[in-house]
């Protein structure tokens, strides 16, 4: 055979993966194959792959007779949207896209090259796990990985995709990166199967219901987006990155606006009249963004804060806001860490914060106590203080106690805060607050009760405002809920050249 | 605490130690003092009824369900056994944190039945309404 030939016929063969059979189930599964996958994610014909003519050396087992094309991952990089990507997808049609230590190393290699020239990876999972014929081999090839997904960490984008089963050792790596994105009914993650359950505890659970999509999303905040298919999950994939910088030396990505930056929006009515009543966040950001488009973090999580990436004029911000529609909008344990994480994420990046604030305090409770909330709210404080980007906080109503000062108030390093009139900035609501400074007067009063409501309101006209805090400079302006875009696309354009740094030190020390 | 009463029954002196355990309830422990013989149970009052919660009717197996988000009063209970409802329809408002929440339908379905009433104290993760 011609050398050329023979060149052609073995590319030809690994290209084919695990043969038409598998592919037909791959398929058949609702699953598109690795290589139709990373078509999905890349440019047009902008793909190159690496490594095709890897192969695995195990020998025990019958595994010296096993082949396996391109080791059972697919590795390269490619442009999205124009902008340089590395990324590996694993194979399930070659020996169940299982883990050993050559597949291990052409992940590695490319994660490698990825942090050498400052670019995102994307890692899309679809194997069945360690491969047990390589043994401590296999083992090592998880370790490497993890070594190399935590020491690019806060350096380059890492975004892992569970589009198939993610099982064991495996699913740390994706635990490791910046985000997560599972497809609904195909992806599964768990630390050990409904089997190895059934047998240690009896207990009987679905494969879905112990690490589908949904549970992840939803239950164990695990995973940050959910798709109902391949091709849906790879747009959402593409999407994310428009958002990120392809590395922590550069700036997010600035697209020309078509919204006007000057642009009224319509928020002068959205805050009730009562403040006892809820209304839904989701509706300011989308006002307040370039063309009302949010992409949303964990939206199926502590739903109480919403974490989200918009543009304003054209450029990314990460926003953090209560969402007084979810559990009157209070913090407790999972909001705290989702916001933490969402704060610590935008930090690494560059991305500009702004925090949307309508918090009627902690949620109080046993659970929350011995769950740990004063663990996991420090999380939020520590997050805040912390990061040096350019932080906004603007207080559309309730921002009471100590829940105003854990979402980025004025001490906790917000470069500029702003409030709306409706803006309630107090150490305590006001019932609270009449019954403890007024308690003699309503004690020895005639008629308690209407001393009480004369005591409440008079402490509602005179503290439950945004001016006492504004007397004192925690808020930088009051401004009017319409003129807020502008005055927020003009803040971050006077922020932008911001510069804070950190104490020297190795790394701070936060509670986790 | 340990409380120690001394307690006359038909002529018959005993000492009672009353000890108060939070949350279960009350307990009494008599311990005849002074008798070696063990004393005839005094007649004792009728016990007042227990209070129980006000559940309004049981889950039916394998029907999916509405839970508290948070611990807090219901206040407005807006749907009733059979009522026909759609996603993020408002089912009941829930007062917490000095806040009216709307507790709304998860997915379309009809109400199978509905676990409490206005005014029922809550805890996070009660069953509020079960659908079919």
């Amino acid at each position: 055979m011609d050398k050329l030939e023979l060149l052609r016929s073995k590319r030809e063969r690994i290209e084919e993966g695990g043969g038409a059979k598998r592919i037909a189930a791959q398929h058949e599964a609702g699953k598109l194959t690795a290589r139709e996958r990373l078509q999905l994610l890349f440019d047009e014909a902008s793909f190159v792959e690496l490594d095709a003519f890897v192969k695995h050396r195990g020998t025990y087992f019958g595994m010296e007779k096993t082949d396996a094309p391109s080791d059972g991952v697919v590795t390269g990089y490619g442009k999205v949207n124009g902008r340089l990507v590395y990324a590996y997808a694993q194979d399930f049609t070659v020996i169940g896209g299982s883990l050993g230590e050559m597949h291990a190393n052409k992940i590695v290699k490319v994660m490698e090259l990825a942090g050498k020239m400052g670019a995102p990876f994307v890692g899309m999972n679809d194997s069945g796990g360690a491969r047990i014929q390589e043994g401590v081999d296999a083992l090592s090839g998880f370790g490497k990985i993890f070594y190399a997904n935590t020491r690019m960490s806060g350096v380059i984008p890492q975004i892992s995709v569970i589009m198939g089963p993610c099982a064991g050792g495996a699913v740390y790596s994706p635990a490791l990166t910046d985000f997560i994105f599972m497809v609904d009914k195909t992806g599964n993650m768990y630390i050990t199967g409904p089997q190895v359950i059934k047998t240690v505890t009896g207990e009987e659970v679905s494969m879905e219901t112990l690490g589908g999509a949904m549970t992840h999303n939803a239950v164990s905040g695990v995973a940050q987006f959910v798709s109902p298919n391949d091709t849906a999950c790879i747009a959402d994939v593409r999407r994310l990155l428009d958002f990120l910088p392809s590395n922590n030396m550069e700036n997010p990505p600035a697209f020309e606006a078509a919204d006007d930056m000057n642009r009224l929006a319509d928020l002068n009515d959205i805050i009730p009249q009562e403040s006892n009543k809820a209304y839904d966040m989701k509706e300011i950001i989308k006002r307040l963004a370039d063309d009302g488009d949010m992409m949303e973090v964990a939206p199926h999580f502590a739903m109480n804060i919403i974490t989200c990436f918009i543009r304003l004029n054209g450029k990314p911000v990460g926003v953090i806001a209560n969402q007084p529609r979810v559990m009157a909008g209070c913090l407790d344990i999972n909001c705290s860490d989702k916001a933490a994480r969402f704060i610590r994420t935008c930090d690494c990046f560059n991305i500009p914060i702004l925090n949307l604030v309508d918090v009627p305090g902690f949620l109080p409770g046993t659970a929350q106590e011995h769950g740990g909330i004063i663990r996991h709210g420090a999380k939020m404080l520590f997050a805040y203080c912390e990061a040096t980007v350019p932080k906004v906080t603007l207080i559309t109503r309730k921002a009471y106690g100590g829940a105003y000062l854990a979402m980025c108030s004025k001490d906790l390093g917000a470069d500029l805060v702003f409030a709306w009139p409706s803006a309630e900035i107090a150490v305590m609501g006001p019932e609270g607050a009449a019954n403890i400074v007024f308690k003699n007067e309503i004690k020895n009063s005639e008629d308690p009760i209407a001393t009480r409501k004369e005591m409440i309101d008079n402490y509602t006209n005179e503290f439950a405002t945004p001016y006492k805090a504004a007397e004192r400079g925690f808020v930088d302006d009051v401004i009017e809920p319409a003129h807020s875009r502008l005055r927020l696309i003009d803040a971050f354009d006077m922020l932008a050249t911001k510069r804070d740094k950190l104490p020297a030190k190795k790394h701070g020390n936060i509670p986790l | 605490m340990i409380k120690k009463y001394n307690v006359t029954v038909n002529g018959n002196s005993y000492q009672v130690e009353v000890e108060e355990i939070k949350e279960a309830g009350v307990v009494s422990v008599a311990q005849p003092a002074q008798k070696a013989v063990q004393a005839p149970i005094p007649a004792m009052a009728k016990p007042a009824p227990a209070t129980v919660p006000v559940a309004v009717a049981s889950i039916p197996a394998g029907a999916s369900t509405t839970n508290s988000p948070m611990p807090g009063t219901i206040t407005s209970v807006r749907v009733v056994a059979g009522t026909s409802v759609k996603r993020g329809d408002v089912l009941f408002i829930l007062e917490a944190m000095k806040m009216e929440n709307e507790i709304y339908a998860a997915d379309d379905g009809t109400v199978a039945a509905v676990h409490v009433t206005q005014g029922t104290a809550v805890n996070t993760g009660d069953v509020l309404a079960s659908f079919n």
